[in-house]
């Protein structure tokens, strides 16, 4: 029997959604019925959290007793140095987040253990395990195995892996935090970027426009038609280049991977390799285009060859009908 | 030292030994040099494929690889946009006599096959797949559309074929006025929305009481005064919308929907730029933020009404206010200070924003408001030349982006780690020749191609002239 740990993620009193997704990459790990996957919450409201943890999928739940409520690199390297010797697991998947950055590369070097940060697939192949992550600006993909080592630390790359369905019973325990001395202290929190911006990684209905919709002034009729129908409004990569939406609505290569969509209605967008590299999973594509040779047709599950101004204004009235 | 000559360009992509460089500058060559570069393309049978299959390969190319005969090749020519109009003739050719339907599908809908292959599919395809594509296809002509129309008649894909021709825009008058009385009220309403339907036939439909004709009729400007009055009264919002939205209702009428019960038609109104200042000001005050949004744009809207917007509740209002052409720089300053980011990136990407208030803007840590400082043609060249170091690639693409991005701001940029910008380099017009020749050996094949692209380009349009540069 082996066991993998994962360690969940919180912010803010939330439960980060890579938690379930690691979750799911680990179930994916166990090579037989005797395999364990055991998930640590680390902190000092971790109890919280144990309903939304209570997956399918999780065999045991251990709540570490932390000093803060919130991230410290110390406490969370000394929680999962002493959670390893304590279980012996032979893979640890963290998420490849701004807090694993800040202790897995030393937790991992310390003790010698394997290590790949931002991992996308992970896989035996036979009794050897593989770690898949980009390499020359996500150009090719690199096989990562690890010889010799008894504990892989991975960190992996949120919206890749799919959370498992179901609730689970998992068996609760939990232990004290090592106490440490924290060289970091929270003062405040700020969050980065388009802060007040929506992250499209985690919605699951996409309006897309791409440069099909012409000119800046039309943007905004897309915007209502999205928000009408419940959709996020994202975007190809000309869209934000002339700043008609903001760089975080970005889908693709150089934009963002929509790892929870589901329904993605791509509205005047040609389908370029860049841009279907971040939506092309979606399970179900909707593509409006005027071409009927247009590439975005070779991935939608339904494709309407018309004009995104006719499709938009007839969906408009039918909201409003 | 540049090359001398386009023999000389085409030599040194020999000597290059790179498929890609070869494909470049294909165009150029004659003869056993020709046969040379061909042979550096079609070197190994993957590097074939990609080439085949890649976007910007120039058409000359994708000529040449048709000429391997290899079904995998092949097939990427028919969806490659650039392949030829003669190249697609020889490539139905041998999907006929091979009877390939997913081949001649793909012939089928090719923005640049040639009537006669287009008519021949019309004629002889029996797969119901080529027909519907062929349908779809806006280069096959009127006549091609009405012998397809024609052969598809009484099959069971004829309404699904005539619904495709409803909507393709070569479809003749004569043809869309023969299949609309077979037709259903979908293709019906599309027949009414076609460029080239008839007066008469319009004016025939407008007595149609059929919603989803209706919405067609209001929004077209063939429909008489006396239609748009019935329809402004109608039940359904998206009919009394297209009312609002055609250019050709009456004052009188849309005085009337501007206070409408559905915001639908609201925003349309709103949308309008022969709005009195008495309508612009009812409906910026509106509850719909949408129809506010419009009017924070329009650039009929006085500055009164601006100003007052520009304070709106909703960042959206806020920020049509700092995109509209119409803004003063007074009222832009005042925006550059807005608490939200995506407004003040609205004010960064403004043409009437002064260097002054873009300064201030170069201050701002959001990636949008950077870019929009990065973007606009205004900002003084020393603060571009400090965003050609900006960690944030979107910025630095701004500044190469920069209609006026002089020379010595974007050189660093030609060491940028992105491929991306490096390729965007090599068509900027504000960089010498010699600068886009340093790229030539790029470790990005992309990088590599637009270099050799770009100077095969100058030896085709001026053979005689050039190229010597240190
Ligand atoms: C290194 C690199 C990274 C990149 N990263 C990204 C990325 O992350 N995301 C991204 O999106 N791109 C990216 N790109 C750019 C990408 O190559 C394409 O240029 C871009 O995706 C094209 O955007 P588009 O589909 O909106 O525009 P286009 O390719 O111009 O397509 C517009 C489409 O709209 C259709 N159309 C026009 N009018 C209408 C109408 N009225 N109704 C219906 N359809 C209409 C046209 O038929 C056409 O298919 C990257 C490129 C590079 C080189």
């Amino acid at each position: 029997m082996s066991k993998i740990l994962v360690i969940a993620e919180h912010r803010r009193n939330d439960l980060r959604p890579v938690s379930l997704e690691l979750i799911g990459a680990a179930n994916g790990l166990k090579k037989s019925a005797d395999d364990k996957v055991l998930v640590a919450v680390i902190g000092s409201q971790a109890d919280a959290f144990v309903p939304a943890l209570s997956v399918n999928g999780v065999d045991e739940l251990v709540v570490v007793k932390g000093p803060s409520a919130d991230f410290d690199p110390d406490v969370f390297e000394a929680s999962v140095s002493a959670l390893i010797a304590a279980h012996n697991p032979a893979v640890v998947l963290l998420p490849h987040s701004v807090d694993s950055l800040g202790y897995a590369s030393s937790l991992a070097s310390k003790a010698g253990y394997g290590f790949a940060t931002d991992v996308y697939i992970v896989e035996y192949q036979g009794d050897e395990l593989v770690a898949t992550r980009g390499g020359y600006n996500q150009k090719v993909n690199v096989e990562v195995d690890f010889p010799g080592k008894s504990t892989v630390v991975l960190t992996i790359r949120p919206s890749v892996f799919k959370p498992l369905d179901g609730a689970g019973s998992p068996a609760v325990s939990h232990m004290d935090a090592p106490s440490v001395q924290s060289r970091s202290q929270n003062k405040d929190y700020v969050e980065v970027g388009g802060g007040n911006d929506i992250d499209i990684t985690t919605v699951d209905f996409i309006m897309s426009i791409g440069r099909g919709i012409g000119e800046e002034t039309n943007v905004e009729q897309f915007r209502e038609l999205a928000d009408e129908a419940g959709a996020t409004l994202c975007c190809s990569r000309p869209i934000a280049d002339a700043g008609w939406l903001p760089k975080s609505r970005q889908v693709g290569q150089s934009g963002k991977v929509v790892g929870s969509c589901k329904l993605y209605v791509a509205m005047g967008i040609s389908g370029s390799i860049q841009h279907m590299a971040g939506m092309k999973h979606v399970p179900t594509i909707i593509a409006v285009n005027t071409d009927p040779g247009a590439s975005i047709f070779t991935i939608a599950k339904y494709g309407i060859v018309a004009d995104i101004f006719d499709i938009e204004e007839e969906l408009k009235a039918q909201l409003a009908a | 030292m540049m090359f001398g000559s386009a023999d000389a360009l085409v030599q040194l992509a020999i000597k290059s030994r790179d498929p890609y460089v070869a494909a470049a500058v294909h165009e150029l060559a004659t003869g056993i040099t020709k046969l040379e570069l061909e042979a550096l393309i079609c070197g190994t049978r993957r590097t074939a494929l990609a080439i085949a299959r890649w976007e910007h390969t120039p058409a000359s190319v994708l000529t040449a690889l048709a000429g391997v005969h290899d079904e995998a090749i092949e097939l990427r020519l028919d969806k490659n946009p650039g392949t030829s109009s003669s190249v697609l003739s020889g490539l139905y050719e041998e999907a006929r006599s091979k009877d390939k339907a997913g081949l001649t599908k793909l012939i089928a809908q090719h923005l640049n096959s040639g009537t006669e292959v287009l008519r021949r599919i019309a004629l002889h395809a029996n797969d119901s797949e080529c027909l519907l594509a062929l349908s779809k296809n806006p280069a096959a002509n009127a006549k091609v559309l009405a012998e397809l129309s024609e052969r598809a008649s009484g099959s069971d894909i004829a309404v699904a074929i005539h619904k495709n021709i409803a909507q393709n825009a070569s479809a003749s008058a004569e043809l869309l006025t023969r299949i609309f009385d077979a037709s259903d009220v979908y293709t019906q309403a599309a027949i009414l929305g076609h460029a080239n339907c008839l007066a008469w036939l319009i004016a025939k439909a407008a007595a149609s009481e059929e919603v989803l004709m209706m919405r067609v009729l209001a929004r077209n400007r063939r429909v008489s005064k006396e239609s748009l009055q019935r329809y402004a009264a109608c039940e359904d919002a998206g009919v009394r919308a297209g009312v609002a939205a055609n250019a050709l209702t009456p004052v009188a009428l849309f005085r009337h929907l501007i206070k409408d019960k559905s915001e639908l038609v609201r925003r349309e109104v709103a949308s309008r730029v022969d709005l009195s200042e008495e309508h612009i000001e009812a409906l910026s005050r509106d509850d719909d933020i949408w129809v506010r949004q419009r009017i924070a744009r329009s650039p009929t809207t006085s500055l009164d009404v601006l100003y007052r917007l520009a304070v709106d509740a909703v960042a959206d209002v806020r920020r049509a206010v700092a995109r509209n052409s119409m803004s003063t720089v007074h009222l832009l300053n005042m925006l550059a200070e807005d608490k939200n980011a995506w407004v003040r990136s609205g004010v960064a990407y403004q043409a009437n924003a002064s260097q002054r208030i873009l300064m201030k803007l170069a201050d701002d840590k959001d990636v949008d408001v950077l870019s929009g400082v990065a973007n606009n043609p205004n900002t003084p060249q020393s603060i571009l030349k400090e965003l050609v170091s900006s960690n944030e690639a979107d910025v630095r693409r701004g500044v190469i982006l920069n209609k006026s991005a002089a020379r010595n701001t974007l050189l660093p940029l030609l060491e940028d780690p992105y491929y991306l910008h490096r390729v965007l380099l090599v068509h900027n017009p504000h960089l010498q020749a010699q600068d886009k020749w340093s790229l030539r050996d790029d470790p990005d094949f992309q990088v590599r191609f637009s270099v050799y692209r770009w100077a095969a380009n100058i030896c085709l349009k001026m053979p005689d002239t050039f190229l010597v540069t240190k």
